[in-house]
């Protein structure tokens, strides 16, 4: 396989005339891309752009005010995915807004780096009730059927609010998106399968590659797709063999399966989108969080289900706007004091556009 | 949220496996690979605890080889010249 750097070559060789807006929807690829500074690299007329690739992001708010308050108001310990942590909602100042100043003001809130961890701290702490909230992208979600699968301690219950990539992707073009190319993400496509992208070819006509995370086969994605473009040629590539095989992984796939039905989800500040979400199946009634305690969330709270006020994350996260478009970028929001959860987390756009060093355009 | 790092099988140990990439050690879980198909030696793509696919030795160094240079900022790409402006 060619390196990065012949791959540019090839690509300042391609007859580039119009610009060509190539989507990534992948934190990870969004990292790579902007770390390697490959923007800077590419020819002029190459645009790329940040999609939905952060499920942290678009984790519902109305879910997250469930997990805060679920955590403070029930004698639980609740966990979570680091990047949960310091994700806001929408409530006034004085009120308890991220999952981090909960555990400030007593809650039992802890960080895991893996399902299995929650089922080890349920394991140790045989009295107390654990609720794992559990959030993340299909790659993510095919560790929590897993889990499931293998059987939960009786005080384990798991808060759902996975979410699948494509059902974004196919929404925005649906709605005649503006973009002309897709990266398809490599460890999405590990678990389901590069199939599940063939709609953007099949059915909208577009060049579309699976990537890995590395800048090489990156650049090999986006080569063939500009060179799909430009020979009219369109196909699903796979530019990250090693490890995207047809079908995906069969083992995982049918633990999803088996732990989750599809159904219509909501996206922070974007609405539902039809069969986006992962839900337990009935027969695992008995572990669902939102069976075990009360529903806290309270319709009457302003501006729920939407993105802080002032922050522009969701059209950040739909590919509408670059990060430092947004008003306050780098400088009202910044990680250390962050306005979105695009800043938060480090799948979230805002997050690595400043971590690369990026800096409000607006002097 | 979806990186997965290859890691090398040391030791399995029913669904377990003692992982080690770079100096550092995990117990991962081979749940969702088919049963036998990771052994010690091999190499597996882990994300949140799990193997999610195997993935060959040459694949595994070459992809880390890859990451180190991304973390440190070593990247044989062209910055861009003004990040921003
Ligand atoms: S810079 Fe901050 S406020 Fe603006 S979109 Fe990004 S996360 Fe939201």
């Amino acid at each position: 396989m060619l390196n990065a750097h012949r791959w540019l070559e090839e690509i300042h060789r391609l007859p580039l005339r119009d610009t060509v807006r190539v989507m990534n929807v992948c934190g990870g690829h969004e990292r790579s891309i902007t770390l390697a500074g490959l923007r800077g690299a590419l020819p002029t007329q190459v645009e790329l752009i940040p999609g939905p690739g952060c499920p942290v992001c678009i984790c519902p708010e109305r879910d997250l005010y469930q997990a805060i308050q679920i955590a403070l108001s029930e004698p639980v310990t609740l966990v979570a995915f680091g990047d949960m942590l310091r994700v806001p909602v929408n409530v006034p100042r004085r009120e308890t807004r991220t999952l981090e100043q909960a555990r400030s003001r007593g809650a039992d809130v802890r960080p895991i780096a893996s399902p299995s961890e929650a089922v080890t701290i349920a394991r140790t702490e045989r009295e107390r009730d654990v609720v794992f909230f559990a959030a993340g992208f299909e790659t993510t979600m095919a560790p929590v059927a897993a889990m499931i699968e293998q059987g939960l301690p009786p005080n384990l219950s798991v808060l759902m609010s996975g979410r699948l990539t494509w059902p974004a992707v196919a929404m925005l073009l649906d709605a005649g998106a503006a973009f002309d190319a897709l990266v398809a993400p490599g460890h999405v496509a590990t678990i389901m399968g590069p199939e599940q992208w063939d709609f953007v070819v099949e059915r909208h006509h577009l060049p579309a590659a699976v990537a890995g995370f590395t800048p090489d086969s990156l650049v090999a994605a986006i080569y063939s797709v500009l060179r799909q473009k430009l020979e009219g040629k369109i196909f699903l590539d796979n530019c990250y063999p090693e490890v995207v095989r047809a079908g995906g992984n069969a083992t995982a796939r049918a633990m999803l399966a088996r732990s989750f039905k599809i159904v219509d989800a909501e996206w922070r500040g974007v609405g539902v989108i039809p069969k986006s979400g992962f839900g337990l199946r009935r027969q695992y009634s008995h572990i669902d969080a939102r069976l075990r305690f009360a529903d806290h969330v309270d319709e009457s709270r302003k501006r729920i289900g939407e993105m802080p006020q002032g922050c522009e994350c969701a059209s950040v996260v739909l590919g509408r706007i670059y990060p430092d478009q947004c008003r306050i970028f780098g400088t009202a929001c910044t990680p250390r004091n962050p306005v979105g959860p695009c800043m938060v987390s480090d799948e979230g756009a805002c997050r690595i556009w400043w971590s690369a060093g990026r800096r409000p355009t607006a002097a | 949220m979806c990186l997965g790092i290859p890691m090398q099988i040391k030791s399995v140990e029913g669904f377990i496996a003692r992982c080690e990439a770079k100096g550092v050690e995990r117990d991962v879980s081979l749940f969702m690979l088919a049963e036998g198909e990771a052994r010690p030696g091999d190499y597996v793509v882990v994300h949140v605890g799990y193997a999610i696919q195997m993935i060959t030795e040459q694949e595994a160094r070459s992809a880390w080889e890859l990451y180190d240079q991304m973390l440190s900022g070593d990247t044989s790409l062209p910055k861009e010249a003004n990040p921003g402006a």
